[in-house]
């Protein structure tokens, strides 16, 4: 067992985005789904593409992909519904993802030095060191002005 | 997977059923409360009675009209939701409102009877636009909040523009939105 908390082991959702492996924290995830038919209206929030109907409750779709791999991304083929923290208050929000996702066992070590600044933590993960995202510091690394959009700017 | 603990009553404002009117721009789907449109006419009819209007900074208002001794600021609104340009068939004049809305066509009349809360992710100026969110079927349709079209800003700007002698008397008037 570890020194401290922060190296405990803990479970996380290994995710695909593009060509990339990111990690999430499994307390903060709830399911994996189909894409569904996202809707859109007109709307100025960047990132935000969308909204899904699922079990009586909207739930808008943020793609991360422009911040974590660029604007050339794949198409993203599922939505992970993940927590998202605004204030004392969360939000079930959709994140496109490119493949299936993973649940493992790991502990989580400090961000690596150069590591971007949305990345939480460090879990090694089938030989690899994965970044553990922090949604919200994803969200606010997307530095382009607001444009007013449509959503559908990435189709999952 | 564990959840952690979501707000979830806050989400919904349960109401009683409201009459909403469904109107589209530019293929976009909209509702507004009934209640809060006070005519529908088609822009033809009001050719000849719009006044024109430049300010700068708000170029989705180009006219003005007179209706029951009231002057109505006509909004664009495929401009001011940022939607491709069309030629707008007619115009919602609002009620405790300083805006006329120029819109493509009314789809249908239906009743909603929950006003789910704009999710929190949204967090642009459709705060500002929209009262929130109704599913009707399995469509999310926004619901248009009737003060939302103008900002107080923009007002200024607008009012700054008109002639100095046709000042509009509507000071008590309520529902425009902050800047």
């Amino acid at each position: 067992m570890s020194a401290t908390p922060q190296l405990a082991s803990r479970s996380f959702v290994l995710l695909t985005i593009g060509d990339r492996r990111f990690a999430l924290p499994a307390e903060s995830v709830s399911e994996l789904v189909v894409p569904g038919s996202m809707q859109t209206f007109p709307h100025t929030t960047p990132l935000v593409t969308g909204v899904l109907f699922r079990r009586g409750r909207i739930v808008p779709v943020c793609d991360l992909a422009p911040v974590l791999v660029g604007r050339d991304a794949p198409p993203r083929r599922f939505y992970l519904i993940a927590q998202r923290r605004f204030g004392a208050q969360c939000e079930w929000n959709a994140i496109p993802v490119t493949g299936n996702c993973e649940l493992i066992n790991a502990e989580m070590s400090p961000p690596s030095e150069g590591a971007e600044a949305y990345v939480s933590g460090c879990i090694a993960a089938n030989g690899e060191s994965v970044g553990v995202l922090d949604i919200e510091r994803v969200v606010a690394a997307y530095a382009a002005p607001s444009a007013v959009t449509i959503g559908g700017e990435a189709q999952p | 997977m564990n959840h952690a603990p979501v707000s979830r009553p806050a989400k919904r404002k349960p109401r009683r059923s409201e009459p909403v009117i469904l109107f589209s721009v530019a293929s976009a789907s909209f509702a507004i409360a009934a209640s809060s449109v006070h005519e529908i006419r088609s822009t033809d009819s009001l050719a000849g009675s719009a006044a024109e209007i430049e300010a700068p900074g708000v170029r989705k208002v180009r006219h003005t009209i007179e209706r029951s001794g009231k002057t109505y600021y006509v909004v664009n609104a495929g401009m001011h939701f940022g939607l491709p340009i069309t030629r707008p068939a007619l115009v919602l004049v609002l009620r405790d409102s300083l805006s006329a809305v120029l819109i493509d066509s009314i789809e249908e009349m239906a009743e909603i009877s929950t006003l789910h809360a704009l999710p929190r992710a949204f967090c642009g100026a459709e705060r500002h636009w929209y009262r929130g969110l109704a599913v009707l079927g399995e469509r999310v349709v926004p619901v248009v909040h009737s003060g939302g079209f103008l900002t107080s800003q923009e007002l200024s700007l607008l009012e700054a523009a008109r002639p100095a002698d046709s000042s509009l008397a509507n000071a008590g008037i309520e529902g425009v939105a902050s800047a």
